[in-house]
């Protein structure tokens, strides 16, 4: 079992885009029951992650409660250095 | 902070106006919070050096600094000195666990340390932690207070290295600010300029040098090892690392060259039931200081987060003097003018590199 950050950023390599919430629901098997497992901490890891150039905003969307969603991605650079600091 | 701006929208409606603001809302209050971040690690590492100085005026230090204590002045300076860190180092290790516990975050801890992230941050302590904790030392001794201003070049070398390591970004606005910031920090070092007569001047600019080195080097590495690494685990990592090498490596080395005993002198300190709350005090936020420093490198970025923390040039005075100087009334602790009027020109140089001074005119154009 990876740590949490880590398990985050390995799922956007696998995926074409995702928002927290996709996040959650992808590790929720696994993670449900750690504390740092809520929207904003995921959130707080991925802009994170988009601030040192492992992972790009794709896009982003008002949820239906009118809350931003923003949604990230790994371009090729991003995967292949969370690929080669964290082993897949 | 709940990090979701609310308003009434449709689903699906993110181009739209209210949508676009909210975005730039919620993007703007990221890079705030992680300006805010900076800057209280600064603070916080403005109380750490106010509560380690005061734990080592009191106990069992007052003897060991006083005359008759049996110390050799090499022993004074540099055993004392790294135990003093050593035990602060280690309170504080000790902080990051049990806060670790409490956000259950103590199996991640030990599933982060034993990969390359986690090894990062243990080569980033060893080099920021005892080794240039001991070079801002021995540079102090050679050469005098010139060393502080030589040491807080770390922002500026952290940024270069952080362009060269890690592509961050680099500006000719960033670089100013960084030089304002400079500026600042050497109109707090000369205030003891004057009263200097270095007695080895050269070596003791390359001790500065590798002080300012290793700590940027730390900050870059160990602000991009965060963008991986829960910052909070980073910390444990990072203070049990420069606790257990100040305890088992520099201490014994120092008595070793000062003619002392370790472990009586351990053992004395540890149990000292006057200084050691001091050093609990000192080690919480030596805890908050450094994991602030690293979480506020990988938010903001290595130049905006290093020059954020680099203010703690101007709270490490501040906070001596409120503490040593106010509370507990030991002379010697005043803020000079100087000290003040730097903290400004600090702050001007902060907002060069956080903020676009032409964009700020450019919107304003736009507004009218």
């Amino acid at each position: 079992m990876k740590p949490l950050n880590y398990a985050i950023l390995i799922h956007m390599t696998t995926v074409e885009e995702a928002c927290p919430e996709d996040v959650m629901e992808a590790l929720k098997g696994d993670y449900s029951t750690f504390k740092a497992f809520n929207k904003r901490d995921i959130l707080t890891a991925l802009m994170t992650a988009e601030a040192n150039g492992l992972l790009e905003e794709s896009r982003f969307d008002l949820d239906e409660g009118g809350n931003v969603r923003l949604y990230f991605r790994a371009n090729a650079q991003g995967a292949a250095t969370i690929k080669r600091y964290i082993r897949v | 902070m709940e990090r979701t701006a609310e308003i009434e929208m449709p689903a699906g409606m993110g181009n739209s106006p209210p949508g676009l603001a909210a975005k730039a809302a919620l993007s703007s209050s990221f890079k705030k919070r992680g300006i805010a971040v900076a800057i209280m690690s600064g603070a916080s590492y403005g109380m750490y050096t106010a509560f380690i100085t005061l734990a080592m005026t009191m106990g069992v230090w007052s003897v060991w600094y006083g005359d008759n204590s049996g110390l050799s002045d090499f022993s004074k300076l540099f055993l004392l000195g790294a135990l003093g860190a050593a035990i602060t180092d280690t309170c504080s290790a000790l902080w990051a666990v049990l806060i670790t516990i409490y956000k259950g975050k103590l199996s991640d801890f030990f599933r982060c340390i034993a990969t390359k992230p986690g090894a990062i941050l243990v080569g980033a302590a060893v080099i920021g932690g005892p080794l240039a904790s001991t070079s801002y030392v021995l540079g102090l001794q050679s050469a005098g207070s010139i060393i502080v201003p030589i040491s807080a070049l770390c922002p500026a070398i952290g940024t270069i290295l952080s362009r060269i390591m890690f592509k961050q970004q680099l500006t000719r606005r960033i670089l100013l600010g960084i030089f304002i910031c400079f500026v600042a920090s050497a109109m707090i070092g000369s205030t003891g300029l004057a009263a200097d007569a270095p007695p080895n001047l050269f070596l003791g600019l390359m001790f500065g040098f590798l002080a300012a080195f290793g700590w940027g080097l730390e900050g870059c590495v160990g602000g991009y090892a965060t963008s991986m690494i829960d910052p909070e685990i980073g910390i444990t990592i990072r203070q049990m690392t420069s606790g257990l090498s100040n305890l088992i490596i520099l201490v014994p080395l120092f008595a070793f060259f000062g003619g002392a005993d370790t472990l009586t002198m351990l053992g004395t300190a540890f149990t000292d039931s006057v200084a050691m709350p001091w050093f609990l005090v000192a080690g919480f936020c030596a805890y908050f200081a450094f994991m602030l420093w690293y979480k506020g490198n990988a938010m903001c970025g290595t130049a905006l987060g290093m020059s954020c923390n680099g203010a703690f040039s101007f709270w490490g005075p501040f906070f001596s003097w409120i503490v040593l100087g106010l509370a507990f009334n030991i002379p010697g602790y005043a803020l000079s003018p100087i000290a003040w009027l730097a903290a400004v020109v600090m702050v001007i140089g902060i907002f060069i590199i956080a903020v676009n001074p032409l964009a700020l005119f450019s919107k304003k154009g736009d507004a009218a």
